[in-house]
């Protein structure tokens, strides 16, 4: 679970003297909305991102725009006028839950990864955190997910999991939320690596849990995120 | 009347999955009770199942896998890549006969003998991939079908209507990048079902891309909306496509009273799908439509399921 298992290494950068029509057409050529601004020791010092270019562009509703003017404008336009100092950096050693609380935290996108002497080695960006949860979720593979409501107290994740794999169902994931209509209880979310769950459901329906409505699920509820 | 073909093979039988398992054959015996009640059975045209030759299973599946299913079923083996897969020793040879006999079905439509069929066939097909069985399915059917249409018969456009509550994730890879098969499916949405993919933005890849459709449906939300979806998404589709021949993945498992899924459609409903699916196929097929069994997990209610499609397919 640690950034430099799910960051970009072949990071594309520039660099201060490039000016802003370069760097306009290598964000796009790459599809990308960073990047990273390293001197000539691949020191980072700082980073652009397609906001910064955009909002140094004339709107395109303008009659000039991309006229011959216009681009000797922009191409005196360095990156270093514009980019970023000293952006929110992360260590490769970081973890990915670190990288989670830091985007919801900072509202940054991306962050370049760095070693002791800030060198640039990646980047992670919300695309990447995506993929790495897609891969925890084991969405990618088939399977059905299910939601059940269970008290706050010890023992209650064995119980559904014995019940589980003595059916002989392989577990893609499970996920845990705290439920918000009593304190007190928990929802968990087992994805099943099966098309087969009618038994299984039954079974914990017998065993004392209550199956929530799918309608219900909110894996994604988040205090004050009403 | 229209005359029906009718794929039905006390062998289909035989092909068992143990215990635990949903996909059983008192479905297919469920399923034939209602089509005698009605007294529709005499009105039938038989179509005897023969073993579908190897050429046309590799026109969807490679020549490996087949041959790692067949040793699975020798060596005795009782599942297949998935304890989903639950088998016994002949379920290779009767999954060649499913195929076979859904050939035969086809053959028999395009050659004029009948004007549709009807498929009850096990195990199904909708989930098998190129090279992996999955959800019960092991030879994709309904793609063996879509295959045989184009290379034996030249028809350049096949239409095939999914409505099983599961999604056909074989049927929608195999055909993906395949302008000349139209593959829709309207299913229980993959965050809550089974097998996980058939979203709404999977359009299909490539040439293909336009060609795969995906109605997902919330749990609970019933009749109305998979009405609204059929007229919103399906039929303008079609109507655009113009498939030369339908087939459909018929799947009765979205009914309200099977434990398969929640998205609680009545029996009507399954008859409103058919009817409009007959609709499509006099428009756009001259009649031809085949419909080939995938789920349907109720045995109370396969009977009557089962007996209004069939009598939907003969136009009684």
């Amino acid at each position: 679970m640690f950034v430099n298992k799910s960051m970009t290494r072949k990071v594309i950068t520039g660099n201060p003297e490039m000016n802003l029509i370069e760097a306009r057409e290598l964000m796009k050529e790459h599809q990308i909305r960073h990047l990273p601004i390293v001197n000539e020791q691949n020191r980072l010092v700082g980073i652009v991102t397609d906001r910064d270019i955009r909002s140094a562009m004339p709107s395109i509703v303008l009659d000039d725009y991309d006229s011959s003017d216009e681009r000797k404008r922009l191409s005196g336009i360095r990156l270093e006028n514009i980019m970023t100092f000293d952006p929110v950096t992360v260590s490769p050693m970081y973890t990915i839950q670190d990288a989670l609380l830091l985007i919801q935290k900072t509202r940054v996108g991306a962050f370049p990864v760095v070693d002791d002497e800030k060198r640039l080695i990646g980047i992670i960006s919300i695309r990447d955190l995506v993929r790495a949860f897609i891969n925890v979720m084991g969405i990618g593979e088939p399977g059905t997910l299910i939601g059940i409501l269970v008290d706050q107290k010890v023992g209650q994740m064995k119980r559904i999991v014995d019940a589980i794999t003595e059916e002989r169902i392989s577990f893609g994931s499970i996920l845990v939320a705290r439920y918000w209509e009593e304190e007190d209880k928990r929802a968990v979310f087992p994805y099943l690596l099966t098309n087969n769950v009618a038994r299984v459901k039954k079974k914990l329906q017998d065993m004392g849990y209550t199956l929530l409505d799918p309608m219900e699920w909110y894996i994604d509820k988040l205090p004050g995120n009403e | 009347m229209r005359r029906t073909g009718f794929v039905y093979d006390e062998r289909f039988l035989r092909h068992k999955t143990g215990p635990y398992h949903p996909e059983i054959p008192d479905r297919l015996v469920a399923g034939y009770k209602g089509i005698q009640e009605g007294a529709l059975l005499e009105h039938l045209t038989m179509i005897p199942a023969v073993p579908a030759r190897q050429k046309w299973i590799e026109s969807v599946h490679h020549v490996a896998y087949i041959l790692r299913f067949e040793e699975a079923c020798l060596y005795g083996m009782t599942e297949f890549e998935s304890p989903d897969n639950q088998m016994c020793q002949e379920s290779y040879d009767i999954a060649l006969l499913a195929v076979g006999g859904i050939l035969a079905a086809v053959k028999a439509v395009m050659e004029g003998e009948i004007d549709n069929a009807f498929c009850p066939i096990r195990p199904p097909g909708h989930h098998a991939e190129i090279a992996k069985a999955m959800g019960f399915c092991y030879f994709n059917n309904i793609a063996i079908a879509a295959r045989y249409l184009q290379q034996e018969f030249g028809v350049e456009r096949v239409g095939i209507i999914d409505f099983d509550v599961h999604h056909g994730n074989g049927t929608q890879h195999i055909f993906e990048e395949d302008s000349s098969v139209f593959y829709y499916s309207i299913h229980e949405h993959p965050s809550f079902a089974f097998p996980g993919t058939g979203r709404e933005f999977e359009k299909g890849a490539n040439a293909g891309f336009g060609y795969t459709l995906n109605s997902p449906m919330l749990p609970g939300q019933g009749d109305d909306e998979f009405k609204m979806l059929i007229e919103r998404d399906l039929i303008p589709a079609f109507a655009t496509f113009q498939p030369q021949v339908i087939l459909a993945s018929t799947g009765f498992d979205g009914h309200r009273d099977d434990e398969m899924s929640g998205i609680n459609l009545s029996t009507e409903c399954f008859s409103w799908i058919m009817e409009r699916i007959m609709e499509m196929g006099d428009q756009y097929a001259k009649g031809r439509v085949i419909s080939i069994l995938e789920g349907g997990y109720s045995l109370a209610r396969l009977p009557e399921l089962i007996r209004n499609h069939v009598a939907i397919l003969m136009g009684r």
